[in-house]
């Protein structure tokens, strides 16, 4: 923020710009300085609704609420697997081309990727089937 | 951020079969079902102590792991409404 005031008024003592481009510069990097309100609520659920229409069993409606929470369990059950058995769940995963190392999955990391998928929603739309996944 | 501890004491249940005029509505008192493991558990204690040794896992953190994710199940709930069929079940 001050590197690019001081870039400002370098430009305007150079001549680049005059003062009032310089003051509009300047207005505009207080106004992309303002905080932003943001949703600070926690992610309670994740939500799985299918709306499905098959020609044979007609329309077919699925709704599922399932706990973040249960995220976060499961992500500390795996803090109780032997070493071995991981070495050999990384080894599977990097067979199957999924470079991912199950040791770097702990609960802070989780807290992140919770975080982040606050903003996620999946949305699936074909003529037999409406598939939609996202976060409450 | 708390974490829950108990698992869920209670399940709602509506089921609707195909041919039914009514549906179902049922409430599992599920807690009765952890009061008659919990016997079973401290029964099997000494054969998850001794399975702790021969694969090294640690018994408690397993234990807690366990109930944990037993506990985040609270809250779940599934829907599904098929053309004369539906079933619901949440978890209290």
């Amino acid at each position: 923020m001050h590197d690019n005031r001081r870039q400002i008024l370098d430009m305007l003592a150079q001549g680049k710009i005059n003062s009032d481009e310089a003051e509009r510069l300047i207005a505009a990097l207080e106004r992309s300085d303002m905080p932003v309100a943001r949703d600070t609520s926690a992610v309670k659920y994740l939500r799985v609704l299918v709306d499905a229409n098959d020609e044979q069993e007609g329309p077919t409606k699925v709704n599922v609420r399932v706990p973040m929470q249960l995220l976060r369990a499961g992500v500390r059950l795996t803090g109780v697997i032997p070493d071995r058995a991981r070495e050999q769940v990384n080894e599977a995963l990097r067979k199957e081309g999924i470079p991912f190392d199950i040791n770097k999955l702990t609960p802070d990391n989780l807290e992140e990727m919770i975080e982040q998928l606050r903003d996620l929603s999946v949305d699936v739309d074909n003529e037999r089937a409406k598939v939609r996944v996202f976060c409450e | 951020m708390t974490q829950e501890i108990l698992p869920p004491l209670s399940a709602s249940v509506h089921v609707k079969p195909a041919g039914w005029r009514f549906g179902l509505r049922l409430w599992l008192p599920l807690f009765l079902l952890w009061l008659l493991l919990i016997p079973l558990l401290i029964l099997a204690l000494p054969l998850l102590f001794v399975g702790s040794l021969i694969f090294r896992f640690n018994l408690w953190r397993s234990l807690r792991a366990a109930n944990g994710v037993l506990a985040a199940t609270r809250g779940s709930q599934v829907e599904v409404d098929k053309r004369d069929t539906s079933v619901f079940i949440k978890l209290h």
